[in-house]
């Protein structure tokens, strides 16, 4: 009886224990293998959405580095972080994790766009399709831009510009055997990769793509690139269609042009902040606290010197507000407010400016095009415009968006009596990047 | 699977056909100490088998035995005695203090004595950590055992605890050690929703602890297969003592404060050192009273002085300890019983930080008749935190500290925080906001054991780990979050943790040899659930709760499963009564790995040599022990993301609309981390075990490390976890354990344990560095060394910051000559932040009723980096309050100092430098008791077994050179990440705590 028993338990506890093996394959309930994401080409689409994202060219805290490099007494840092005021005072070292962060996050975001040109052929249809590889090329081309004008000396007009660009990759990596070690393409090289880029979204995209980049951002962004190498035709002839097709117009002011919850009739293309998603960098560094800041006065506020620009009375001179005895740009007083990326005013001070240098008048000429911009802001008309009168309306009407540092180096202007050119201006590439990859070549002036 | 399980019952049917037969006489006597005062629950063992019995309050046992059959009698802390059976039937022992060779020692699945073992396995046991009234099982292992550093990370009440056992032998895979309550491991993940990590062990109540044995080497360890690497720390929790029902009652009040402030200036010395920093930057007088009016309530507040706020004081406030246990311990013969209960209330030396925790354990074992045992461990209990913000956070209160003095904590009405502060008032987050977590924590072990014959039995082990995690935070209108009129977060965190232990264990005795053999498998599931949700919006300051959100922002759930499925056999032999001989393996299956590599395995053996059993030693008078161990095994490190092999895309959001991410590239290759470690070592123990040496050198070499090596960005993914590089630890240890005095009514009883240890990276794939930021991985220097530019002062000439340059010669050497220029200087291996020295000393006294005991700790050769230096210590660089060293700053040519000019915006040396890279040497008296017993005869008279009064200070002393806060403090998000370690960042100085309390017996 008693060996029966304990037999019986013997054999019912080793039985407890049988079959575990199966147990072994576990999967994750969150996260798809490129296999799995590959099967539904909606999931391009998600991708690109991720591309989105990531891209730190549209989150602010890079255009907030640009200003404070290019800021000479009109803006004030007063953070905490050191990163920031390197940039601010000129002295940047290789270890930025700022700088080190814009690099990685941009080049993850471009891979995502990699990742969708490589796999177009699962899409079927044709529309879809071509608005995936505009979608995407157009991400791509705006990070590379971006970034060229960071880490590279500025692009010659007339030269070969065969000084050190970017890495350009081109091909998506989803698999570790995919992984390259690339050397810097020159300046040249990018741009032309960049055109192109531009050149088959504007083609590709829509007219309207939601709140999401259409043909126009494309557009938009590719008169940008014509300014900064200074081919005033071209930077012209793109900013005037968008003037024409695009749909945009100015806003009737200055307020309802920022801190809109969805995008204003002015934006071409804006960053979408949610409270769920999205963030607003601009917000985080040029807000008080009340607003979304970190601190009672904001982290950069605005210095007498800035005010000195304006000739006349002027809204843009009145936008700002007042942070515990600071002055606070109003631009981005809104925490979840879409972030004017790309406005239909810059493309009014592109056409005029361009205009003016070319000695020609399309849409508009470039005294009645400055005009009608001042006086959406309620200053005084000016008459008999000079190029300097352009470039100081450019900066009212842009201050602070991430424009200034690239205007300085288009224009050859010293800031704080550093060349343009300086290696002091032209930004390291990551210390981490730099040590893993021996085809990288650093900028001069960053040794360790 | 099903071949393992017949295999066992093959086993099992083949052992119980051995005869089994018993001729019994009854044994009695009693069992007193040197203080001729009864013992309490002494075993009783008959050798070579299980049966055994306890002595009850007056010391009183009895047993059955065989004829011949060998008894021994032992209790914790006391030399054992053989009595052999037969000879007589009463026997009145009185057992010497002393380091006992019988001790058992839990070694996993099984347990072993010491002068059995061949293996490092350093047992401490309950007198040991009983009394220090730390909120925290691993606090009491400070400086206890040799070779295993135990480090509080900061000083929040719930903080997590780093246990380093023999260096660090991972880079990027976790290098705690793998936790076992009971025979069931613990796998609970660390949750905590802002990255300040809570101890693991936090629900525990120490006092329900009867010993804790930390499995060093590979040998012991191995049997633990792939999670042996880091060490395992087995905790054993009390068992109910045959006998007399015992009550115990423990009370404990204590007070806390910060063990160490720093220096910082005050009002005066702030506005000197920034007014100057001011003009030589090239501002007036007046800009620097408008900057510092910005932070002013009032002009007079910083220019007369009016105002001098010690922020530092505000932050470190005094803290308290309550600690209150109740148990119970009784049974007879068949059932023993354990109960008790427990209360902690810790508020701690941080402003906001607090902690409560109630506990109830029941643990019964039950001999239902003569072939079946069956028992239950278990425990409850509700752990309650007030939390503050991680190291990293602006609302950390230790960042107040860069606060300026002038500024008002509080406005007018002395009880709303200031808002008009250079960063943040911390404050606010007490005045408008909460942190809590609840931590409800159930775990219950449930065995039975099948005894088929004499000498083999089977036992089966349930274990059930449920831990249920709720944090909760709420940011009112006018904190940090203010924009968003309000904002709260919950997680909620379920994780059970289920395992089964089956094993068979073989016990075979004949004069000239003992065997035992066992056998077994496990399998282990853990299941984690989660839910987070976030919202904002909230109608009132006074409604916390996310029910009262006007919009809620976020949410998820989350799930992950990990098995691990487990054979292992172990085989001890003795033979002659002088060879020991050990050989284990143990096979591990575990989820965490690709299809290729799931299965991993194990093995270990050891070989002892009692020399002291040896002819030519058994007669010498000074040599009581002379034992001479070697063993090898192989363990390994499976504490990686459960998926890292895998490439995968995550999930995010733009737009509210659904986007992926490329989040890992994996490896389909990746491993299991293998370490293969050699040991060697010694025991001595002379004049009748009275003064015990150990002497071990052990040789750690781990293969395959999973570390996460950099590829270029530019592929979209800055890392890849892949096995790829391999370090050795070497180290000698020593323990010296001496009964310096035995004499009735004194005793004075030493440990002195020392390790060294050296790290080095062996191999790493082409032999290239892998560094990030101030970081590097180089073959030939310790994992994770500080990379840093090295500061070279200051020059007398002008006050500039020098640097090194660093930069190699043609010759091979370094240029020494110095620049000002950050930029043009190279990096250099200046440090490591893991200590080559850490030791021990315990003394404990006793004279009658008197007890008196301290113990040092110290660690040598580490470095510690402040990542809030260059804030801290910038020669007035930026508006944060500095150290007040910073007024020693170059003032006019010839000035010879170490902090370069003052000047404001100025970088002037405010860089990542070695500026701030400091030693961290220590030695610190951990613990201080002093206790008092009343007489027996006093005690006995108003119905009480014992009576006892004590103090106890922790953390009353530290001796060091550091200039921080504490050197055992480092950053608390970063802890896990051997790559990070040695990194500060205003972590809170451990707590000084100075407690008294009262044990009753009855």
């Amino acid at each position: 009886m008693r060996a029966a028993n304990w037999k019986i338990i013997v054999v019912f506890l080793l039985s407890l224990s049988l079959g575990c093996d199966e147990n072994l394959n576990t999967q994750p309930t969150d996260t798809l293998t490129p296999e799995q994401l590959l099967e539904d080409p909606i999931n391009l689409d998600k991708t690109l959405i991720g591309a989105y994202a990531v891209a730190e060219s549209l989150q602010g805290e890079y255009q907030t580095m640009t200003e404070l490099l290019a800021n000479e007494a009109d803006l004030a840092y007063r953070g905490l972080f050191p990163e920031l005021f390197e940039l601010d005072r000129k002295i940047v070292t290789a270890g930025n994790s700022f700088i080190r962060f814009f690099w990685f996050q941009s080049y993850a975001s471009i891979n995502l766009c990699n990742i969708v040109l490589d796999n177009l052929d699962l899409e079927e249809d044709g529309d879809i399709r071509a608005q995936l590889e505009g979608e995407a090329k157009f991400l791509r081309a705006l990070q590379y831009f971006e970034m060229v004008r960071f880490f590279a000396l500025p692009f010659e007009v007339n030269a070969a510009n065969s000084q050190l660009g970017l890495p350009l990759v081109l091909d998506g990596v989803t698999d570790l055997s995919e992984v390259t070690y690339p050397g810097r393409s020159n300046v040249d090289e990018v741009y032309s990769q960049v055109i192109a880029d531009l050149q088959d979204a504007y083609a590709m995209l829509p007219d309207n793509n939601g709140n999401r980049a259409d043909r126009y951002a494309a557009l938009a962004i590719l008169a940008r690139v014509y300014l900064q190498q200074g081919d005033f035709q071209a930077a012209r002839d793109a900013a005037h269609a968008v003037l024409l097709n695009s749909g945009h117009t100015l806003a009737p002011n200055l307020i309802s042009a920022f801190n809109n919850e969805s995008d204003g009739v002015e934006d071409i293309f804006a960053v979408q902040v949610t409270t769920q998603s999205g963030r607003n960098n601009f917000n985080l560094f040029w807000a008080t606290f009340e607003f979304g800041g970190r601190y009672q006065t904001a982290e950069i506020t605005i210095e007498p010197p800035f005010f000195e620009i304006f000739d006349s009375p002027d809204d843009r001179a009145e936008f700002f507000y007042e942070g515990n005895g600071t002055t606070v740009t109003s631009k981005w007083q809104e925490r979840f407010a879409n972030v004017p990326f790309i406005r239909i005013s810059e493309m009014h001070l592109i056409r005029a400016e361009c205009n003016f240098r070319e000695g020609t008048s399309l849409g508009f000429s470039s005294e009645d095009e400055i005009n009608a911009l001042r006086l959406r802001s309620g200053a005084d008309p000016i008459v008999g415009i000079t190029l300097e009168d352009i470039l100081n309306e450019r900066y009212k009407e842009l201050a602070f968006e991430g424009q200034r540092l690239h205007d300085a180096k288009r224009l050859k202007e010293d800031i704080a009596g550093i060349a343009y050119d300086a290696d002091q201006l032209v930004m390291p590439i990551p210390q981490d990047e730099i040590e893993v990859n021996p085809n990288l070549e650093q900028n001069p002036g960053y040794n360790n | 699977m099903i071949t393992a399980s017949k295999f066992l019952l093959l086993l099992v049917l083949f052992f119980s056909l051995y005869p089994t037969q018993a001729q019994q006489i009854t044994v009695r006597g009693t069992v007193k100490d040197n203080f001729d005062i009864p013992l309490l629950g002494a075993n009783i063992l008959i050798e070579g088998t299980r049966r055994g019995t306890a002595t009850d309050s007056d010391g009183v046992y009895q047993i059955l035995a065989a004829e011949g059959e060998r008894l021994v009698i032992s209790y914790l802390g006391f030399i054992s005695q053989r009595i052999i059976a037969g000879s007589g039937d009463t026997f009145d022992v009185i057992l010497q203090p002393g380091n006992d060779l019988e001790e058992v020692i839990v070694i996993g699945y099984g347990t072993s004595s010491r002068k059995a073992l061949t293996d490092n396995v350093a047992p401490i046991n309950s007198e040991q950590i009983k009394e220090i009234p730390v909120a925290s099982v691993q606090g009491a292992l400070v400086g206890k055992a040799a070779g295993v550093q135990v480090t509080q990370v900061g000083g929040r009440a719930e903080g997590g605890f780093k246990i380093r056992v023999r260096g660090v032998a991972t880079i990027s895979g976790n290098q705690e050690p793998l936790y076992v309550l009971d025979g069931v491991p613990l796998s609970k993940s660390d949750v905590s929703i802002n990255e300040s990590p809570i101890n693991d062990l936090v629900s525990l109540n120490p006092a329900d602890i009867a010993s804790i044995d930390i499995l060093k080497d590979a040998s012991a360890a191995a049997i633990y297969g792939s999670r042996g690497t880091n060490g395992v720390v087995l905790i054993t929790t009390k068992s109910g003592q045959q006998g007399k029902t015992r009550f115990s009652f423990n009370s404990a009040y204590g007070w806390s404060e910060a063990s160490n402030k720093r220096d910082w200036l005050n009002t005066s010395e702030y506005v000197e050192l920034y007014t100057e920093a001011a003009l030589n930057s090239g501002f007036t007088e007046d800009d620097a009273a408008s900057y510092f009016n910005l932070y002013a309530q009032d002009e007079a507040d910083w220019r007369e002085g009016r105002v001098d706020t010690d922020w530092q004081d505000l932050a470190l406030v005094s803290g308290s300890v309550k600690d209150i246990n109740f148990s119970v311990s009784g049974g007879d013969e068949k059932t023993t019983l354990f109960l008790s209960t427990g209360y902690n209330n810790t508020n701690g030396i941080i402003r906001g930080n607090t902690l409560e925790r109630y506990s109830l354990r029941v643990n019964m074992d039950h001999k239902a008749n003569d072939w079946l045992t069956l028992g239950l461990n278990s425990n409850l209990s509700k752990t309650q935190l007030s939390r503050i913000a991680n190291d990293f956070d602006f609302a950390n209160p230790m960042q107040s500290i860069a606060q300026i003095p002038f500024t008002r904590p509080y406005s007018d009405d002395g009880i709303t925080p200031n808002t008009s502060t250079l960063y943040f008032n911390f404050l606010m987050n007490e005045f408008n906001g909460e942190h809590e977590s609840n931590i409800w924590r159930a775990f219950a072990k449930l065995y039975t054991q099948i005894d088929f014959t004499r000498n083999l039995y089977l036992r089966t082990e349930f274990g059930y780990d449920f831990t249920t995690q709720l944090e909760e935070r709420f940011f009112g209108s006018l904190t940090q979050e203010a924009s968003t009129n309000g904002f709260g977060d919950a997680l909620d965190d379920k994780e059970e943790n289920f395992v089964i232990n089956n094993f068979i264990q073989y016990q075979f005795a004949r004069e000239k040899w003992q065997l035992e053999a066992t056998l077994g498998m496990s399998y282990e599931e853990l299941l984690v659930k989660s839910v987070f949700v976030e919202g904002r919006d909230f109608p009132s300051d006074q409604l916390r709760k996310l029910v009262s959100a006007g919009e809620i922002t976020g949410g998820g759930t989350l799930e992950q499963t990990v098995s691990l499925v487990s054979y292992f056999a172990r085989a001890n032999a003795t033979l002659f009564d002088r060879w020991l001989l050990k050989a284990s393996i143990r096979v591990d299956g575990s989820s965490r790995f690709g299809a290729d590599s799931k299965y991993g395995t194990f093995p270990a053996a050891s070989l002892g040599w009692l020399a002291s059993n040896e002819p030519f030693l058994q007669d010498n008078k000074a040599i009581s022990n002379l034992k001479l161990r070697a063993n090898w095994g192989i363990t390994g490190n499976a504490n990686t993301n459960p998926f890292a092999s895998r490439t995968e895309f995550s999930t995010t959001i733009y737009d509210n609309e659904a986007g992926f991410f490329l989040n890992r590239l994996g490896d389909p290759e990746l491993s299991w981390e293998k370490t293969e470690q050699f040991n060697i070592g010694l025991d001595l123990g002379i004049f009748n075990n009275r003064l015990n040496a150990s002497f071990d050198y052990y040789d750690k070499y781990t293969d395959g490390l999973l570390n996460e090596v950099p590829i270029p960005a530019t592929n979209g993914i800055r890392s890849v976890v892949r096995n790829i590089a391999e370090i050795q630890n070497t180290g000698f240890e020593w323990v010296l354990d001496a009964t310096n005095i035995s004499a009735k009514n004194f005793s004075w009883n030493m440990t002195l344990n020392l390790a060294f240890n050296s790290n080095e990276v062996k191999v790493l794939p082409d032999g290239a560095d892998i560094s990030r930021g101030t970081r590097i991985v180089r073959e030939g220097e310790t994992v994770a060394s500080f990379y840093l530019v090295e500061y070279a002062g200051v020059d007398p000439d002008n006050g500039d910051a020098l640097f090194y340059l660093n930069t190699e010669l043609p010759d091979g050497s370094l240029d020494r000559s110095t620049t000002n220029d950050f930029n043009a200087a190279s990096r250099r291996v200046l440090g490591n932040p893991f200590p080559d020295v850490i030791g021990g000393f315990t003394n404990s006294f006793r004279y009658h009723g008197i007890d008196f005991s301290f113990t040092f700790q110290g660690e040598w050769g580490a470095q510690l980096y402040n990542g809030g230096g260059i804030y801290q210590s910038t020669n007035a660089d930026f508006f944060d309050n500095q150290t007040r060293d910073q007024l020693n700053r170059w003032q006019q040519p010839g000035d010879i100092t170490n902090v370069p000019q003052a000047r404001l915006f100025g970088a002037n040396g405010s860089q990542r430098s070695s500026r701030y890279l400091e030693d961290s040497d220590f030695i610190r008296l951990r613990n201080l008791t002093l206790g008092y017993t009343l007489p027996f005869g006093i005690t006995e008279r108003i119905g009480m077994d014992r009576i006892r009064f004590y103090f106890t200070g922790v953390n009353l002393l530290t001796i060091t050179d550091y200039s921080g806060w504490d050197p055992e403090s480092t950053a608390d998000s970063t802890q896990l990440n051997s790559a990070s370690s040695g990194f500060v960042f205003y972590s809170p100085p451990q707590a000084r705590t100075l407690t008294f309390g009262i044990n009753l017996d009855f």
